[in-house]
């Protein structure tokens, strides 16, 4: 059986959404009762649009669904803090680690940091308390403190601008 | 049936502080949205969580929908992406065969012959990439014009329009192909 065109087939598709004027209806109309392929074709075609407008039904939800959504719309404002607070809390970080660094590079913590001594108040002639000696090193303290600063400011990086940026790019691609 | 008017009240409402008339936009669309998502993940369960989910997210955006299209629309193109990314980690397949199978062979009371053929293209259907599938799925759902399945899905209607024809015409040929083959095993 000879195949047709797809010019053919896409005026029969036209024809069987109605999409034809008057003219050119006629015209398939009369060709579809010279040619037996033509009507074959339709009914292939006739066969795959019953099957997809049985198929194409609106599907109903469980019956708590809007609940749910407002519940969920409660949930997200308890727990989220707004893109806003974010940056104000990511430009925090970065401007006190900015603070650190310079004091670091200006050597601030350089002179030789001996231990915390801590006396005791009750310390007097007749009872000797020993003073608490805790090692102290200020350099590794502040480095200590940007490192944190830097792990935070990653995260507020992440969670307030690299992420809504991605999720806006992912919804324009799509 | 929410007027474009009624609702752009609605939306004025909503951004002004009173959250509660956002439950009757999500009662307005509720079913097209989960008939869309059920349409991309073929799971009951996951296509409620992907609509309450995206209801949410449009919820958040609400004060970003500029009102050039209409509020449906914008809906569902959201509706749309969130299926999308649970189909991503998930890594469904759509039904397979075997399930239409089960589905057809359950229904005693149409003719054996228009069951068939209603069986094989519904083989056919597997045939079909997933973009021209969901295409063709939201086509035939008559609530949606061809404009708004375009906007939903982020295609231009005329390459759209051309996408839905040519898996239609693949689907008719698939299934002669399918029926011939059934005719040999005969």
């Amino acid at each position: 059986m000879n195949k047709l065109s797809l010019e053919k087939d896409e005026l029969l598709l036209r024809y069987l959404d109605s999409e034809l004027n008057k003219e050119d209806r006629l015209q398939i109309e009369a060709e579809l009762e010279a040619s037996e392929l033509l009507r074959s074709r339709l009914d292939e075609l006739k066969a795959v649009n019953l099957f997809l407008l049985q198929k194409a039904s609106i599907e109903s939800p469980s019956k708590n669904f809007t609940q749910k959504v407002m519940s969920g719309l409660d949930a997200k404002l308890t727990t989220s803090f707004s893109p806003r607070q974010g940056l104000f809390l990511l430009l925090g970080t970065i401007v006190a680690s900015g603070i650190a660094l310079a004091l670091l590079s200006a050597g601030v913590f350089d002179a030789p940091t001996g231990p915390l001594v801590l006396d005791s108040p009750l310390k007097n002639n007749w009872f000797n308390i020993p003073s608490i000696s805790i090692p102290f090193n200020g350099k590794i303290l502040i480095n200590g403190i940007l490192i944190l600063n830097l792990g935070l400011a990653l995260v507020l990086l992440d969670r307030t601008i690299l992420k809504p940026i991605f999720q806006k790019r992912v919804s324009a691609e799509l | 049936m929410i007027t474009p008017q009624e609702e752009y009240s609605l939306i004025d409402k909503i951004l002004a502080g009173d959250r509660q008339q956002y439950s009757i936009l999500v009662d307005g669309y509720k079913s097209y949205a989960f008939t869309i998502a059920f349409k991309i993940l073929g799971n009951r369960p996951e296509a409620e969580e992907a609509a309450q989910d995206a209801f949410i997210k449009a919820f958040q955006y609400l004060k970003n929908f500029n009102r050039q299209a209409k509020f449906s629309t914008w809906l569902y193109r959201i509706v749309f992406n969130t299926a999308i990314s649970y189909k991503r980690k998930s890594k469904q397949t759509f039904q397979s065969i075997e399930n239409t199978i089960v589905e057809y062979s359950d229904r005693a009371d149409k003719q054996m012959e228009r069951d068939d053929k209603q069986l094989y293209v519904g083989k056919a259907m597997d045939s079909l990439n997933e973009t021209d599938r969901l295409a063709i799925q939201l086509f035939y759902i008559k609530e949606f014009s061809l404009e708004e399945v375009a906007e939903t899905m982020g295609q231009n209607m005329n390459t759209l329009k051309v996408r839905i024809h040519r898996a239609r015409l693949r689907l008719a040929d698939e299934l002669k192909k399918i029926l011939k083959e059934e005719a040999l095993t005969l």
